[in-house]
């Protein structure tokens, strides 16, 4: 019963409702916008709900989270830009679709599809969560390092080719996350004898200068870029063909709720998946894939806002996020003084319900904006760089500096973002960095706890890891990643094959 | 999907986040500098992280910060060579695709922002930022820069000031007299 009426407390508080609803509508505009990122509003967004109560934060936050995965799906129809890394798969089949003048159609299956996708999502989490939790209690500290570690390290290698640079970028994360007196000890770490170091670096500087400042300054070489007009007429979609894609989007629905699930992995992986699978199970489509098959377009879809709910479960239950999204989401969860894990669940579990009951709300806007208003849409869309960049910039600005009133965070702000800056040219991801900023202190605490309970015996502690099911399952999904993508395998590999290439030469 | 992909031609339009830019074969202007300067900051963080507590034992302070730099030097080293492999981009120089003027002329307007904001107050110092780079952005008229750049300011600080309620540098504007005048016109008298 009170968790019926925790679910509701969203429906019972219209200004709740109106924040999921502007949150949602903000959302699908900043996913389509090419330059804007829900990465980087929800980044900034963190400092201006500072002073707010945890519900309307939370409310505006989930409903852009949501609308921005979904919003990211029609500028890969419309321009074949995928306004999200998650809809990159979407672009593949909706692109051609909109050439072919079924835009209108192929926006208003995928709004379809995508709620759909999102309430599997919803009803998993729901469902799945309180479960996780429970076993969640039976973790050790050991578990929790491992766990952690996992997540940067599936960050650093799924998202993108480079596995070093992964690392690199995830380790760095470690390592701002580290700065200024350790809680146990009140050692000084990384501070460089400077005071304004001892209190560490604040993250929603690092992020907003990572996700907004950097972004904003590479879209400066975009400014010229006019956008291509495409005819968009009917959206809504017949019911004959949403009951035909159905059982499709199940199949990837399920897929993006697993993947969603999954520390490190989020909806742009998941969306990937799903359109592999949808081109295997898919004998005879009647497009070819990339040609503008609809199943291409389903498939992504549905999984990557099914990711979302599949993403709260391991941030809500274990406090370790999916992806730079719900990383950032947790921060702002930290920030608002209250601390995702197991305990959350058992202490505060309307909290958790709340936030079931805000997404639940959030799809169903989705829906409704995503069905109308098309018109309006491309207009907005078609806003000039020249003035959104110099607007970002000025928001990342306050956004930072509201947080501490300190005109030291927004010179950390620029420091970061420079640097994202060049990250972001010679390709070394940004997500890790943000997973590890947040990941830091639980990393740090769990290992301390795991090898003091060990009495510092390094064999004792891999004792516990090979004895223990969970703990050796994720140790051995650690090493995994490691031995397969690493240097030096692939330095072994190469040349393995170069001396077989070299024998058969002679 | 090409897990290389790394965006449209123009690597990162709209594709942000997890995309990094880049190319997969080739180093682009001033990689491989890069690269260096990460190594020598991993080794000095190292270096820095060993004087936290040493090698005292396991659960020092010490102990994540050392290996968490250790991994940072290893992997930017390993980035090093292979960077240093590859062959240059050759359509690409450094001063017109990585770091052009108008990216140079931003971060500086950026620290001349952070600078004036504390003495000269929020209100002035954006509105010299957005005329400045409105009207270098877009090269329209005046009219068009001062209308876009007035307007967007006043519904930011609308939204910010009281929406938000975040407090922001007044400076040299007096702006919480101007409030408590909207705020007396509005309700009819200081409540």
């Amino acid at each position: 019963m009170d968790t019926m009426m925790a679910i509701l407390t969203i429906f019972t508080h219209p200004e709740l409702l109106l924040l999921v609803g502007v949150g949602t509508f903000a959302g699908i505009y900043i996913g389509a916008i090419p330059g804007l990122s829900v990465t980087m509003a929800v980044s900034i967004l963190i400092s201006f709900t500072f002073s707010w109560d945890v519900y309307p934060a939370i409310s505006i936050m989930v409903g852009i989270y949501m609308g921005g995965v979904f919003g990211g799906s029609r500028t890969a129809i419309l321009l074949n830009i995928p306004g999200a890394p998650s809809s990159i798969a979407t672009a593949m089949d909706g692109y051609p679709m909109a050439q072919r003048g079924e835009a209108g159609e192929a926006i208003g299956v995928t709004t379809v599809i995508s709620f759909f996708g999102g309430l599997i999502g919803i009803l998993v989490l729901a469902l799945a969560a309180p479960f996780v939790a429970d076993f969640a209690l039976t973790f050790q500290p050991r578990d929790y390092m491992l766990l952690a570690v996992l997540g940067i390290l599936l960050v650093g290698s799924l998202s993108t080719g480079s596995l070093v640079k992964g690392i690199f970028a995830g380790a760095f994360g470690l390592a701002i996350g580290a700065v200024g007196r350790d809680p146990l000890t009140f050692t000084e770490r990384f501070t460089f004898d400077l005071q304004i170091m001892e209190g560490g670096i604040s993250f929603v500087a690092v992020m907003i200068g990572m996700f907004g400042v950097s972004e904003a300054l590479l879209q400066l070489q975009n400014i010229d870029k006019k956008s291509v007009r495409q005819k968009v007429d009917k959206i809504i979609p017949s019911f004959s063909i949403v009951k035909k894609y159905l059982p499709l989007s199940l199949q990837t629905s399920t897929i993006g709720v697993v993947i969603g699930a999954l520390p490190g992995t989020g909806g742009d992986i998941a969306a990937l998946m799903a359109y592999d699978h949808a081109k295997r199970v898919t004998k005879n489509p009647e497009v070819p894939f990339g040609e503008g098959a609809m199943e291409g377009l389903v498939a992504p879809e549905s999984a990557n806002n099914a990711a979302v709910g599949g993403a709260f479960i391991p941030m809500m239950t274990l406090g370790i996020p999916g992806d730079a999204v719900t990383a950032i989401l947790l921060g702002a969860l930290f920030v608002h003084g209250l601390n995702p894990g197991p305990m959350l669940m058992i202490d505060q579990p309307d909290m958790f319900w709340f936030i079931v009951g805000a997404l639940f709300t959030a799809n169903i806007f989705m829906l409704v904006f995503g069905l109308t208003g098309i018109k309006v849409f491309t207009k907005i869309v078609e806003m000039p760089r020249s003035i959104i960049i110099p607007l970002i910039l000025l928001l990342s600005i306050v956004g930072a500096y509201a947080v501490n009133n300190s005109i030291t965070d927004i010179y950390w702000m620029l420091i970061f973002g420079v640097f994202g800056y060049f990250m972001r040219h010679y390709g070394y991801p940004l997500g890790p960095v943000i997973l590890g900023v947040i990941l830091s202190r639980l990393l740090d605490d769990n290992w301390r706890r795991a090898i003091i309970s060990e009495r510092e015996d390094l064999g004792r502690f891999f004792e516990g890891i090979l004895t223990s099911p969970l703990s050796f399952v994720l140790f051995v999904a650690v090493i995994m990643i490691f031995v397969s993508q690493t240097p030096l395998w692939t330095a072994v590999k190469k040349r393995l094959f170069k001396q077989v290439g070299h024998d058969q030469n002679v | 999907m090409d897990p290389e992909f790394r965006g449209d031609s123009d690597h990162h339009d709209g594709t942000s986040d997890a995309i990094p830019g880049g190319y997969p074969k080739q180093r682009r202007p001033g990689e491989l500098v890069f690269a260096l300067f990460l190594t020598a900051a991993s080794l000095g963080l190292l270096y820095n992280a060993y004087g936290i507590a040493g090698f005292e034992s396991l659960s020092s302070a010490g102990s994540v910060p050392m290996a968490v730099t250790l991994a940072m030097s290893i992997s930017a080293i390993v980035i090093v060579i292979r960077t240093a492999r590859r062959p240059m981009v050759k359509t690409e120089t450094l001063s017109k695709d990585i770091l052009p003027g108008t990216a140079l002329f931003f971060i500086a307007l950026l620290v001349v922002f952070s600078v004036l904001l504390k003495p000269l107050g929020f209100v002035p110092t954006a509105a010299l930022f957005l005329i400045v780079s409105i009207k270098l952005l877009a090269r329209k008229s005046w009219i068009y820069t001062l209308s876009i750049s007035l307007g967007s300011l006043f519904v930011i600080w609308v939204t910010f000031r009281v929406v938000f309620t975040v407090l922001l540098p007044t400076g040299i504007l007096p702006e919480a007299e101007f409030l408590q005048f909207f705020r007396n016109l509005t309700v009819g008298g200081p409540s």
